[in-house]
């Protein structure tokens, strides 16, 4: 340092030397303390750690493998359970476990009693705080969206979480057995699953009289127009509902020009109302002013519910029943149940 | 230079501000998304609350990290802004506007974007990142002399709009639930981060500050021109470069922490400057300890503000930032 630096040896330790090497004792006694301290916190943070979650004295646990293949210890009749999705919420809901519900996410609006649950951040940015402050038994996760960082910090700190990936309608009905295993309600859960299959099979016979299979351009976004690819739920359900997915391809969530969708010449298209609906009918009017477009001379643009499509829950069977009513209403109108 | 009379200022300076950060601190620790009122807050930091294990888990194993995230990076951003404005004698200088924590966050992009761990991965994709943006912009000046101070503002200007563009095309290729990570964390995002990647980046960071307090002589004296500080025996080549490498090292280094956080590296020293004047030996230590005050001020108001979730904290540094230092330019005009 010396040969490299040869003027600084006239100033810097001229102006660190004595008075300096004083005052470097008072901050290595500082230091010295605040390590000390420092590791008196890590202590006490361990100790308040190994005494969380205070339940876990009474319950019993079991080791079970979640759907992401790892394995799990959850207690076996958990009283505090966090769906950090929307859909979690919605399967907990249906399997009539809600009871075990102590939070939710933000954008949890189904069933309406979900509304009333503490919230815990949305399923993208959740707030670990408030799942921590909620003094949680068992989280559920969701692979694609919840971030792999929170689940990480939620098991250092000694809370099981058992993660979903749901991916399409049969994986759907696995996550809703498995969630029902979790709650002691496995009868439910294959109750529920049942009525599904049948409704979806319902749902096949009957498209599958129709002559054709009409092009659907299912729009999720607006600026840019984004529809969805061959690896979404929306895909699988346009193709068991009767039609054909004009966006199919292994991009999930392609982005189209106008000019593209003018060339694929939509039959129908479906936007669904992520943001206000009066937006979504300027959409509507601005396809509407080309009247080349099959979709726009027989009249099929419709505006759905974004929610009944993009959450993996049993409402899923909804979407797949309205879909197929929007496509071929000739074949579904009359066995179609509100 | 007379060391008494700095020594005296140093240590009144750096305990007037240590006392602040630590109020900062206090504060900090006892706000979050979760109400509890301050004295609960004081009494399980004092070791006096065993009733309450999850209000001890929430403060020591969420919100001190963080806390502590947001000290490190606020201290390494303004001495970060100190060095570059003292190496190139110019008030607008600071790593945001050089383009060196746009460089780290093309790097951290790619290494999320690849799905490395984020440590020691993104960390290191950061660093190569910052690293190459250094490279490019100290050859664009190679040939002049690195001093030569507009040439290395205007084009670490361009790499910085560069940056900017090829943040926003990898931004736009991406489309999962990745892009929502990414976005949260380019604004600034002390959220996630647990004690131990702190302690890691604390280790990292802490011998770049000694080396920074280390050179404030020099600064000093490069404050007055190239050639006096030469000929006051400064080896001013060596000194650049070495500084210039600490630093972009150490912003990479939040950079991969917390993304990109705007007009702490302005804000601090110019403040720090107008109250306590130019004297590098303060305002390094001065600087360390400010800067990590005010952005655990402005991670708490991030925290606090919204009702619902948190906003980053990047957002505010720069609603503060930008006007307060509009407001510092026009008066240090006069």
């Amino acid at each position: 340092m010396n040969k490299e630096y040869p003027g600084l040896i006239d100033f810097s330790p001229g102006f660190l030397l004595q008075p300096v090497l004083e005052k470097l004792q008072v901050k290595i006694g500082a230091i010295k303390s605040a390590i000390s301290s420092a590791c008196c916190l890590v202590i006490f943070s361990l100790v308040a750690g190994g005494l969380f979650p205070p339940t876990a004295f009474a319950a019993t646990y079991t080791v079970v493998t979640d759907l992401l293949g790892r394995s799990v210890k959850v207690p076996a009749d958990p009283r505090r359970v966090i769906a950090l999705a929307p859909n979690i919420t919605e399967i907990i809901f249906a399997l009539k476990q809600e009871h075990r519900l102590k939070g939710v996410t933000q954008f949890s609006d189904y069933p309406v009693e979900a509304r009333k649950l503490p919230k815990v951040g949305s399923y993208v940015q959740l707030d670990l705080e408030r799942i921590v402050a909620l003094k949680p038994d068992l989280c559920i996760a969701i692979k694609d969206g919840n971030p792999r960082s929170v689940v990480e910090r939620l098991e250092s700190m000694g809370i099981a979480v058992y993660a979903l990936d749901p991916r399409n309608l049969n994986s759907v009905m696995e996550t809703i057995l498995a969630i029902g295993r979790l709650m002691q309600a496995e009868n439910t859960a294959r109750d529920l699953v049942q009525t599904m299959q049948a409704r979806v099979a319902r749902v096949q016979t009957n498209v599958s009289k129709a002559a054709g299979r009409p092009g659907v351009f299912f729009q999720i976004g607006i600026s840019p127009i984004v529809s969805v690819g061959t690896p979404t739920f929306i895909h699988e359900l346009i193709e068991k509902a009767g039609g054909r997915n004009l966006a199919a391809g292994d991009t999930p969530y392609p982005r189209f020009s106008r000019e593209q969708v003018l060339g694929l010449s939509p039959d129908v298209i479906i936007i669904t109302s992520m943001a206000r609906t009066d937006i979504f009918e300027r959409v509507k009017e601005e396809w509407s002013r080309w009247p080349n477009m099959p979709a726009v001379q027989n009249r099929k643009i419709f505006i759905t519910d974004s929610n009944l499509f993009d959450r993996p829950s049993p409402r899923l069977v909804d979407a797949l029943e309205l879909l197929a009513g929007l496509i071929h209403p000739d074949l579904i109108r009359e066995n179609q149940s509100p | 230079m007379k060391p008494p009379l700095v020594l005296k200022r140093l240590m009144t300076v750096s305990i007037v501000m240590l006392l602040l950060l630590l109020a900062a601190m206090l504060l900090g620790l006892s706000a979050g998304s979760t109400g509890s009122s301050l004295t609960a807050v004081v009494q399980t930091i004092w070791g006096k609350n065993d009733i309450d294990p999850t209000l001890a888990a929430i403060i020591w194993r969420i919100r001190l990290p963080r806390v502590l995230l947001a000290a490190l990076v606020g201290a390494t951003l303004s001495v970060g802004g100190l060095v570059f404005q003292a190496l190139l004698r110019n008030p607008l200088a600071e790593p945001y506007i050089l383009g060196i924590s746009g460089g780290s966050a093309i790097g951290a992009i790619i290494g999320i974007l690849l799905g490395v761990s984020p440590f020691p991965g993104v960390s290191l994709f950061a660093f190569i990142g910052s690293m190459a943006t250094l490279l490019l912009i100290l050859m664009m000046v190679s040939g002049q002399t690195i001093l030569k101070r507009e040439s290395l503002l205007l084009s670490g200007v361009m790499v910085n709009a560069f940056c900017a563009a090829v943040i926003m095309f990898l931004v736009s290729l991406t489309q999962d639930s990745r892009l929502h990570n990414i976005i949260f964390w380019l604004m600034g995002d002390f959220s996630m981060v647990d004690a131990r990647q702190v302690a890691i980046l604390a280790a990292t960071l802490l011998p770049g500050m000694i080396l920074i307090f280390w050179f404030a002589h020099p600064m000093n004296l490069l404050l007055a021109g190239k050639e006096p500080a030469q000929s006051m025996g400064v080896h001013v080549k060596a000194v650049t470069v070495t500084l210039l490498v600490a630093t972009s090292f150490m912003v990479s280094a939040t950079v991969s922490h917390s993304g990109l956080l705007g007009f702490v590296g302005l804000v601090m020293p110019h403040l720090l400057r107008l109250l306590l004047g130019p004297d590098h030996r303060v305002l390094v230590p001065a600087c360390i300890l400010g800067g990590s005050t005010y952005m655990v001020l402005c991670d708490l108001l991030a925290r606090i503000l919204p009702e619902q979730g948190e906003m980053p904290a990047g957002v505010i540094t720069a609603m503060i930032g930008a006007p307060l230092f509009i407001f510092l330019m026009k008066t240090s005009k006069r």
